[in-house]
């Protein structure tokens, strides 16, 4: 009874204490709508619009053809027309344009007798990704020009390409939930490690620990309020998230469930840091130090696939990168706990190693 | 006054060195992003996993399968044999690409009809997604140009070349090393990165503590307080970039290709840029807490989305690309890729030396007014 009146009261003043940084609140909350509107509007790998210049040499019906299909292929926006190759280097030079079709005087005649014609292709490489993508798509329009005029008749082999699960392809998709895994990683680390760290640098600590509070209450009711906090402020990030086109498809109580179970390993890794650390300032850091691997290793920003292989391996150790998997299987396949237990297993494995690891690193300190 | 500021220089001095940890980081953490983001930024995808349900089980249909695992883009890790299990390999996430070739494709292709085969991507992954249908299709159009030849050749028509060739010429970054432009692109998202928060810290520090309210009733004016604090975390950051310099010349070996002293100029305003825009977080927030998250939204994280470090400005709607206009990293990495990619000059770069300058020089009027009223 006594445990229960200890536990509730301390939470009382730690739910106090976090309702109080009124600056904390509003900045959860921004992460959680506004800057995922903002980061799935701004965070595309995608290769659009590419600024391009075109130069016609050829002036024919063939090359305005094939400026014709560069223009409205999406993946090219002819922004210049140029004639000089000076023109053209001053243009890249800049960085006005990204790429440069040129079609030489030559084209048609060759066309016409049937010889092998050439088309220039200049791209910037200084985006390598970008441009290596943008090679690819040229010579597939000036193949598809190419075939169009080589065979009447169909094609033999036909790609019917399908799309499970965002059949659009759009991006947003997966960066508006990679976004809001993203936030819940970083609220859920920083304000453990900060709660924590605070009762160290102002000498509470000491006093707190010789009541009968055991360290994992402390800790407990630390954790709680922003944890909360955080499941509440979901909502609206689910808000956002079906604005851009992506409900919740599979249970809503299963989301919870992966997401409490998320926030209460990257709190754990914020615990970790706040037992090592010995000033807010230090916590701060070296939560930074910890955030920006975790961040990266988790497939949220950079494809996991095309990574070195022994980074992938370690990559399993990011809580971020089991719940990711696990928002995708919850929003986009609608898929439930029989696909996604070994997703909930790993993360409550994380989150058991970094409890374990923080008590036994604390008891360490205090003897 | 000059002696009153190395006093406030000489004691952050101190108390930085009395921080191991701090400087640890300080250190650590650019080396860290410079080699997670050296060898591991790549879109290109190798082995991805396919499951095939190949229900002609013709030769044909064997000879296109046989082309995907050779192409050293997908590995076959699993064979359907029945409908059910095609939900299954794509909803456990075990296939990224099902291949399904229908039952009569070896016929169609016999009678000169159009074969189909249908490709069901898992798109969850949407990048990934998109790479592996790009290979899809190149891989199927192959081999469909090869089977045309077959076809005009069996009608007697020796097959004509494909008459249109495309002759790409990669400019600024010859060899396609996406470390090529993630390096200098980084020397900008670092310097964001630490300097800024660093120097909030330092500031908030004393603000919590109190300690600020005894140095303003000292005969220290604010503006040497500003230039006190601010002189060793300049100094700081501008250490971190020779260091990601060093390693980014020797480590991962890019050509630097440009003019050096130029460089430094524009690292010198950028330095002075990052150290005046944590001191304006500093000057506007009370508490450590909130001066950290605070720096990550207004430093950090713009200069990684907004800047065209990883995701390329022309891809983004039109309101954010003006957005991006407020960040400084976007103007110092344009001239870091400028100079050291493409080796132009301020004939080129001076528009964004310009905006870079102007930048600081706000930054810096802004701060100073901020603090004053805040002592007045």
């Amino acid at each position: 009874m006594a445990r229960y009146g200890r536990l509730s009261a301390l939470m009382r003043k730690e739910l106090i204490q976090f309702l109080r940084s009124r600056a904390m609140l509003a900045l959860i909350l921004y992460l959680y709508t506004a800057e995922i509107i903002m980061c799935t509007f701004a965070m595309s790998f995608d290769v659009r619009n590419l600024p391009t210049a075109f130069v016609d040499r050829a002036r024919s019906a063939e090359s305005r053809a094939l400026v014709q299909d560069f223009g409205s292929s999406g993946y090219f926006k002819i922004t210049h027309a140029a004639t000089t190759d000076a023109e053209v280097a001053a243009l890249l030079d800049r960085g006005e344009v990204l790429a440069a079709v040129v079609i030489p005087p030559e084209f048609s005649r060759q066309l016409a007798q049937g010889a092998p014609a050439s088309v220039q292709l200049l791209l910037d490489g200084s985006n390598a990704n970008a441009a290596s993508v943008a090679q690819g798509y040229a010579q597939r329009i000036v193949q598809n020009f190419a075939l169009q005029r080589l065979v009447a008749g169909p094609p033999a082999v036909e790609l019917r390409p399908r799309v499970w699960y965002n059949s659009e392809l759009d991006y947003r998709h997966f960066m508006v939930l990679s976004m809001m895994t993203l936030s819940g990683m970083m609220v859920g680390m920083i304000t453990a490690a900060a709660g924590v760290v605070r009762e160290k640098e102002s000498g509470t600590m000491e006093q707190l620990l010789v009541t009968p509070v055991s360290p994992g209450e402390m800790i407990a009711a630390k954790i709680l309020p922003p944890l909360l906090f955080c499941l509440l402020a979901l909502f609206p990030s689910m808000l956002v998230a079906s604005v851009f086109g992506v409900p919740l498809r599979g249970s809503l109580a299963l989301f919870m469930l992966f997401s409490a179970v998320f926030l209460l390993s990257s709190m754990g890794i914020g615990v970790l840091v706040a037992v090592i650390a010995d000033t807010l300032q230090q916590a701060l850091l070296i939560s930074f130090l910890v955030l920006f691997p975790v961040l990266f290793l988790s497939g949220t920003i950079v494809p996991l696939e095309s990574m070195p292989l022994g980074l992938q391996y370690l990559a399993e150790a990011s809580p971020l990168r089991h719940y990711m998997d696990a928002v995708l299987g919850l929003f986009l396949k609608g898929v439930g706990l029989d696909v996604l237990w070994p997703r909930l297993a790993a993360m409550l494995a994380i989150g058991a190693a970094l409890l374990a690891l923080s008590a036994w690193r604390f008891r360490r300190r205090l003897v | 006054m000059s002696s009153l500021v190395g006093i406030i220089v000489w004691k952050e001095l101190r108390e930085i060195r009395r921080d191991p940890i701090t400087m640890a980081v300080a250190v650590v953490l650019p080396l860290l992003m410079l080699y997670l983001f050296g060898s591991a930024v790549s879109l290109d995808v190798k082995d991805a996993s396919l499951a095939v349900y190949d229900q002609d089980r013709s030769a044909a249909s064997r000879a296109l399968i046989e082309r995907f695992p050779q192409s050293g883009y997908f590995k076959r890790t699993h064979d359907i044999r029945a409908e059910g299990e095609v939900a299954e390999q794509l909803d456990r996430g075990r296939a990224r690409l099902v291949l399904i070739i229908p039952s009569g494709f070896a016929q169609k292709l016999a009678r000169g009809e159009t074969a189909e085969v249908q490709a069901l991507a898992d798109g969850s992954y949407s990048t990934t997604a998109m790479v592996i249908l790009g290979y899809a299709e190149a891989i199927v159009q192959s081999y469909a140009l090869e089977r045309m030849r077959e076809r005009l050749a069996a009608q007697g028509m020796t097959a004509p070349p494909a008459p249109v060739r495309v002759e790409s010429r990669v400019w600024f970054n010859a060899p396609l090393e996406s470390r090529n432009y993630i390096v200098p692109g980084l020397f900008g998202v670092i310097l964001m990165a630490f300097p800024p928060l660093l120097t909030a810290l330092a500031v908030v520090r004393e603000k919590e503590a109190g300690s600020v309210q005894q140095i303003f009733v000292s005969p220290i004016q604010p503006y040497e307080f500003i230039a006190g604090k601010m002189i060793p975390y300049a100094a700081i950051a501008f250490f971190e970039m020779l260091m990601i310099l060093a390693a980014g010349l020797w480590w991962f070996h890019i050509p630097f290709l440009g003019s050096f002293p130029l460089f430094l100029a524009a690292t010198v305003i950028y330095v002075f840029c990052t150290v005046g825009l944590g001191l304006l977080i500093s000057s506007i927030t009370r508490s450590q807490l909130v001066a950290m998250m605070l720096s990550l939204l207004a430093t950090l994280m713009p200069s990684f989305l907004f800047s065209g470090f990883l995701f390329p400005i022309y891809t983004m709607p039109t309101m954010i690309q003006m957005y991006t206009h407020l960040f400084p990293a976007r103007h110092f990495i344009e001239i870091s890729r400028g100079i050291v990619m493409k080796d132009v000059g301020l004939a080129v770069l001076w528009p964004q030396l310009l905006a870079l300058l102007l930048y600081t020089v706000l930054v810096f009027v802004m701060t100073t007014r901020l603090f004053r009223k805040k002592v007045a």
